[in-house]
């Protein structure tokens, strides 16, 4: 099977604290891959490394190697808004960019574009694209120029996953996607993951067990900045290896 | 979450800038203890006098000086805030000296750093035009004298441009971090990030700001027009009418700065 994600031996420290002991991970191709965990176990940082958004942060030093389609992101010649075209990232609450939804949409695509060279009916075209396929367009096709931070939270945040579509990503990271949503809108989003699932690979951060469960083939669980086991999420569920896993996914603490 | 080390930092930081500060402060004193034990005039104040009969004859002054002020102040708040850590001990001493500059009233500090640059008036003008400036190009209308031109610069950028770091900074915090990490995820970089979504969500903010510079400038000009006007003229009656302008001016600026900032409200900048 392919890997989307590989690292090896990856270590990272904020300032002296140390977030992620010697990970190694394979993040098969194209399926739903969900990460558990307590708070503070680097669920959040091991997804940051993904997309190099750590590095904004300042005082982050990362060691070890991360192969994203086969190509070391800490390599000198890679260009960080080409790694970020094709790993997208979905945030805890949805943050719509405050302009209208068709721009939102369009956003991505005109950054990595030169200035006018999306003509109208190509604008058009990709906007009803990336909305149908979150299923947005039958709610929101007359409302395209309404900003989209007025939209209801659900609808954000699949906006959100649909502002990715137009940059064609191979990966999308989520960050607890639905943590802000009610359960409909959890739903919405968890039904949208399965179907895109396939043509895109997501690795979602998840506080919810039972969304873990319910989405995702493979399950990675981590505790104190470590990997402890990475198998596929029945058995990680029903039969886990490893004594803390036990204890987190019965519940016993977290 | 500041530490211990983050706070020692801080005080080591506020203290260098109340030293600067002091140093200039005892510099003013030295001067006039001199002018006193000599029992002359200030050798400056032909100089002051010049500098305020030019204020109140040139609204062009005042006007073309704090928009360079405010300018500058723009770009340096840019810098300190968008390419400079939070850590930086330069962005902290910026910002520990802004903090204090920003709280001294107007009138107080346009006449003290008046009286400062016009006492180094000579020193300060030799000073800059060491520096090579093409020679077809003309800076200063001709009508102000060049020393009188260079302190009041000076006296103005320094007054206006600390209140136009302080709100351009808050105008570039008041965008939410999860609209920058939107950008960014997408592919944007710093420049993009700025230019496509800070900027247009900050404007509002930072207009408003400088228009509140501006108007501070203003109210100090007219303070000093004013007073200059009761001491040295012997046409009251023009010089008033300079004197109300630029209170009126100021008034306005400060006005539209506050109408700006409420029409605005927290309507784009905050994530609801």
């Amino acid at each position: 099977m392919n890997h989307s994600i590989e690292t090896e031996n990856l270590s990272l420290w904020y300032g002296d604290f140390q977030a992620l002991i010697d990970v190694n991970v394979k993040i098969p191709d194209g399926q739903i891959t969900s990460l558990i965990g307590p708070s503070g176990c680097g669920k959040t940082t091991l997804l940051r490394c993904f997309n190099r958004v750590n590095e904004r942060y300042g005082n982050v030093t990362t060691e070890g190697k991360i192969e994203i389609l086969g190509k070391n992101i800490y390599d000198p010649d890679v260009s960080l808004p080409e790694l970020r075209k094709a790993v997208g990232m979905v945030f805890q609450r949805p943050n719509p960019l405050p302009i209208s939804v068709y721009e939102n949409i369009l956003f991505g695509l005109r950054i990595h574009s030169p200035m006018r060279s999306i003509t109208r009916t190509e604008s058009d075209q990709i906007v009803e694209e990336a909305l149908t396929s979150v299923f947005l367009w039958e709610d929101l096709k007359d409302k395209l120029k309404i900003r989209a931070t007025s939209l209801q939270l659900e609808q954000q945040q699949k906006l959100c996953i649909a502002r990715l579509l137009p940059l064609k990503p191979k990966i999308i990271l989520m960050d607890e996607p639905c943590s802000a949503l009610d359960a409909k809108g959890t739903l919405a989003v968890e039904e949208l993951m399965e179907v895109l699932a396939g043509t895109y690979t997501f690795l979602i951060v998840t506080h919810n067990m039972a969304q873990a469960r319910r989405v995702s083939e493979e399950c990675i669980f981590m505790f104190l900045g470590e990997l402890i086991e990475h198998r596929e999420t029945q058995a990680l569920f029903e039969d886990p290896k490893h004594e803390k896993t036990a204890d987190y996914v019965q519940m016993r603490y977290g | 979450m500041t530490t211990r080390a983050e706070r020692k930092q801080k005080i080591v930081l506020q203290s260098i800038a109340f030293i600067i500060l002091g140093i200039a402060f005892v510099g003013l004193w030295h001067e006039l203890k001199n002018t006193r034990a000599t029992g002359g005039q200030p050798a400056s104040e032909a100089i002051l006098l010049s500098a305020l009969s030019s204020l109140s004859n040139n609204l062009y002054i005042v006007l073309s000086m704090s928009l360079v002020a405010i300018l500058l102040g723009i770009a340096c708040a840019f810098y300190l805030e968008e390419w400079l850590p939070a850590t930086n001990w330069i962005r902290r001493l910026i910002e520990s000296l802004v903090a204090i500059l920003t709280g001294i009233p107007s009138i107080a500090y346009g006449i003290l750093a008046i009286l400062i640059f016009f006492s180094y008036a000579d020193t300060l003008k030799e000073a800059i035009e060491a520096f090579p400036v093409p020679e077809n190009i003309e800076v200063i209308p001709s009508e102000i004298e060049t020393t009188v031109f260079y302190a009041e610069a000076l006296t103005f950028i320094l007054m206006v441009m600390p209140l136009t770091i302080k709100t351009t900074q808050e105008a570039l915090r008041s965008v939410a971090t999860p609209i920058r990490e939107a950008a960014y995820v997408l592919g944007a970089s710093q420049w993009q990030v700025l230019t496509r979504q800070v900027v247009p969500i900050a404007f509002t903010r930072i207009l408003a700001g400088g228009c509140r510079s501006m108007s501070r400038a203003f109210a100090m000009a007219a303070l000093l027009v004013g007073i200059y006007t009761w001491h040295y003229t012997t046409e009251p009656g023009r010089m008033s009418g300079r004197f109300i302008l630029f209170l009126s001016v100021a008034l306005f600026l400060s006005i539209f700065s506050s109408t700006l900032i409420w029409i605005h409200g927290s309507d784009s900048a905050q994530h609801s």
